[in-house]
């Protein structure tokens, strides 16, 4: 196990979508090799802070840092801060022009300059990862919305981040799909990935997180492992949403 | 018409590039024997079947070279259009709005006569004159089918490759133009087609192009009907041969399969 350290950092982070406050004062720290989950009603503000995390959405006060470093919009800074940051969408967009090998091996050739060949082998192993060797050379509209999001994390994992974030990676897909996605986060995760995911997976949360943050009106309303936060949720809103989700 | 004739086994790029190369062999093989096919038709077009075939070649090259150029200034248009800066989206906005409303013919006029008189020294021969104003005005329509096309490229294709660590440019060339591409091939492919035959308006000017050398025919020979058909066909023959070009371009984009 290695030296617990805060990667990512959030101090007093404030967001604001006109007159609609979605982030209040939020503080938090995201350690390496943890997996963190948060949970909450819509429009709580969980995937604004993760979109904030890696600057699609700035924040308008507070400070983000990853691995020290600030996060601005100085573009050189940012592009690197990106590639150590893996991202997955709830809608996956993978590029629809593209081959899933081209998909994956995209950010490696242009960022790292990696060479083609090489960066096809690579490619190569992620798939195998996955699961998806067989479906290299498809485009993404031939794919399931399972594979499309599998091809979605390999891509991410292309540029071989420090931490992976997860925007409800399993919202968009049918029921039967969702399994297939789980088990690759779960993979992920047992491989030390540190990892801050936004779910509705409530079984996930049990089982892989090593911490819950619950989100309720722009702030952290509760934060514990998941043996505690499902067992003692410390108030009732908390328990009406668990209740909810059917967890 | 063209893409169905390669055998189903082909890859869709292999069934483009032989479009495309059959295309373009049709093109130059229709322009190089026109003249030849034309000399055998009778009176009045026989003995002018070289007058002919040279319009049809000054005609094509004229679209080629303000097509090009019309296409670099609607790319730049539509980036202008959709730029952070006010004053440069403005600049766009009102190049687009000037071009699309005056006529075709006064912007050709303008350029050929007026020009030199607003900026002395700046003679432009005929063809350049038209080149300009017929690429000033595709630039226009350009612009606007290529800004629905950046458009028409989802939120998540950009934020996905920002989040990747891609830079402006990377975003922009690898992902964003790509697929905005495909999406304003079509009305691009309309804008060429319309040029082709806009050239027309060249002769205006005295440029001797196809539609010029068919009225100087035909008002010399008295027999309009064998004269603006011949010319009417050849522009048919001509902008058949550019549709067969950009459909196999298009097949080539079409990664979905959605043309079969």
């Amino acid at each position: 196990m290695s030296a617990i350290s805060p990667y990512i950092v959030a101090d007093r982070v404030c967001k604001s979508f006109g007159a609609h406050q979605v982030l209040r004062d939020v503080s938090t720290h995201f350690n390496t090799g943890e997996v963190t989950v948060i949970i909450g009603a819509s429009g709580s503000g969980k995937s604004t802070l993760l979109r904030a995390i890696n600057r699609l959405e700035p924040h308008d006060s507070g400070t983000i840092t990853i691995d020290g470093v600030p996060v601005t919009d100085d573009p050189n800074t940012l592009q690197r801060q990106r590639s150590e940051v893996g991202m997955v969408f709830q809608q996956f967009n993978l590029f629809g022009h593209l081959s899933v090998l081209d998909n994956i091996t995209l950010a490696p050739r242009r960022i790292r300059r990696t060479a083609r060949a090489q960066a096809n082998e690579q490619a190569m192993v992620l798939l195998r990862r996955v699961g998806l060797q067989e479906h290299a050379h498809k485009y993404p509209w031939q794919l399931s919305g399972g594979q499309q999001q599998r091809v979605a994390i390999a891509r991410a994992l292309a540029m071989a981040p420090q931490v992976m974030l997860f925007d409800e990676p399993t919202s968009a897909l049918d029921p039967e799909m969702v399994q297939e996605v789980l088990d690759v986060m779960r993979e992920l995760a047992r491989g030390g990935m540190t990892m801050i995911v936004v779910t509705h997976e409530m079984g996930f949360a049990r089982e892989v997180a090593d911490r819950v943050l619950f989100f309720d009106q722009g702030c952290i309303a509760h934060d514990a492992p998941p043996a505690d936060f499902f067992n003692d949720p410390g108030n009732d809103r908390i328990r009406a949403f668990i209740g909810r989700m059917g967890a | 018409m063209l893409i169905a004739l390669w055998p189903h086994r082909w890859s869709r790029q292999q069934r483009s590039n032989a479009t495309l190369v059959s295309a373009l062999v049709l093109t130059v093989f229709a322009l190089a024997l026109l003249g030849q096919v034309l000399s055998f038709l009778p009176e009045p077009i026989g003995p002018n079947a070289q007058a002919f075939s040279a319009g049809a070649r000054t005609t094509l090259w004229l679209t080629l070279v303000s097509g090009s150029v019309g296409l670099a200034l609607g790319t730049g248009a539509a980036l202008a259009r959709t730029a952070r800066w006010a004053a440069v989206r403005w600049v766009a906005s009102f190049y687009i709005w000037a071009i699309r409303g005056t006529p075709l013919l006064v912007q050709i006029l303008f350029v050929y006569f007026a020009l030199p008189v607003l900026v002395p020294g700046l003679n432009l021969p005929d063809f350049a004159a038209a080149v300009v104003a017929l690429a000033l005005n595709v630039g226009a329509y350009n612009a606007e089918a290529i800004r629905a096309g950046l458009l028409a490229v989802p939120r998540g294709q950009t934020e996905a490759a920002r989040a990747l660590g891609l830079g402006r440019t990377h975003v922009f060339f690898d992902v964003v133009f790509p697929q905005a591409f495909k999406i304003s091939l079509p009305p691009l492919v309309s804008n060429f087609v319309a040029l082709l035959k806009d050239s027309s308006l060249a002769y205006a000017i005295g440029v001797v192009e196809l539609t010029n050398v068919g009225n100087r025919i035909q008002s010399a020979t008295f027999q309009p009907i064998a004269t603006l058909t011949t010319v009417a066909v050849t522009y048919l023959l001509l902008t058949t041969l550019v549709t067969q070009i950009s459909n196999a371009i298009e097949y080539r984009f079409d990664v979905e399969g959605r043309n079969q």
